[in-house]
């Protein structure tokens, strides 16, 4: 029973994708299959080089790079958002799995969930 | 009542007065109940949790999402949870975090209470049987 | 039904788009709150198997459209919900 957790508004601007994440490393915590996926502007979560210290918030570049290994499965991100919003292999976060097809993907996970 | 009772948890995201998600779930949550259904927590969560403010006060001809809930909740004996970490970041606190972060009041409103994700994740876990279903509540901007 | 998928949020919005674009052939829509404006917006194409709320349509004068599956009670979309194999809100 996978839970997939949808990210699609970009970060620092608002709360919801911190508590999408919050959702997310919860279900690992309790050793619950989970993923997250990234589309439409939600892919910038994924861009190295995230500095906003100027903006009084924390980076949340580290967090995700280290998902795995809080036991979150997989970092899915949607292919054509990548493109449109410039992220190559040379700026993605280790560890990101660019998908073509997101209905499809949607389709496998008997739960997907919107934070907010 | 029906054969087949299912269990629902009810995820509310959206914030009263700017959003609809507390009407649309109550609306909701009346009709689980009268078709015999069982609801087993509503979880507040993001600015969801600001329906369990007490100190919400709107004009009288207006309907309060705060009592309404708090009435149907009461009366059908639903336990209501406000995310922690949702909750006092927007400055909802009960009497023990009021103590615990020193500060000037309290102010969720019974009979909501606060607690981790970990409710969450107790719902999400259970509704891998068919017969259970989570259902959120998101707003509408 | 395979997948119930509740829309809350207007046309305009981001989300309203993905959950058009990510939908399946067995999958069924229903419009809650502002979504249902929707079906006043003669630029929006809708899927097969689409509902609203009735309480949000009637709230908003919006004129049912014969083309559309039909307006529900609470009652019916907790039918909804329990028919489909999964439900995601948008």
């Amino acid at each position: 029973m996978h839970t997939l957790i949808v990210i699609d508004q970009p970060p620092y601007g608002s709360w919801g994708g911190r508590e999408s994440l919050d959702m997310a490393f919860s279900l690992a915590a309790f050793d619950q299959p989970v993923s997250l996926l990234f589309i439409d502007a939600g892919v910038l979560w994924l861009k190295q080089g995230q500095e906003p210290d100027g903006i009084y918030q924390k980076s949340v570049e580290r967090n995700l790079a280290a998902a795995s290994i809080f036991g979150v499965e997989a970092l899915l991100a949607e292919a054509t958002a990548c493109h449109r919003f410039g992220l190559t292999d040379n700026n993605l976060i280790n560890g990101v799995t660019r998908i073509e097809n997101t209905g499809t993907t949607l389709q496998q996970y008997q739960h997907v969930v919107f934070s907010g | 009542m029906p054969a087949d009772i299912h269990t629902f948890t009810l995820v509310i995201t959206g914030a009263p007065y700017s959003s609809q998600a507390p009407e649309t779930a109550l609306g909701f949550a009346r009709a689980v109940l009268r078709a015999g259904h069982t609801i087993d927590r509503v979880f507040l969560y993001g600015e969801g949790v600001h329906l369990a403010s007490s100190l919400a006060s709107p004009p009288s001809d207006e309907t309060n999402w705060t009592r309404a809930w708090g009435d149907f909740l009461q009366e059908h004996s639903v336990p209501a949870v406000a995310c922690i970490a949702s909750a006092l970041r927007r400055g909802l606190v009960n009497e023990s975090e009021q103590k615990r972060y020193q500060l000037p009041a309290s102010n969720l409103a019974a009979p909501f209470e606060i607690a981790g994700l970990g409710e969450w994740v107790e719902s999400t876990i259970k509704s891998s049987v068919q017969s259970s279903r989570v259902i959120y509540f998101h707003g509408g901007a | 039904m395979h997948t119930l998928h509740i829309v809350s949020k207007p046309p305009g919005n981001t989300r309203f788009r993905e959950c058009l674009g990510m939908m399946g052939e067995q999958d069924a829509l229903l419009l809650t709150g502002n979504a249902v404006t929707a079906l006043a917006d003669s630029t929006i194409t809708l899927p097969a198997m689409v509902y609203a709320l009735q309480e949000d349509v009637r709230a908003r004068a919006i004129d049912p459209r014969q083309d559309i599956s039909g307006q529900v009670t609470f009652d019916d979309m907790v039918s909804l919900t329990i028919r489909a194999q999964r439900v995601i809100s948008w």
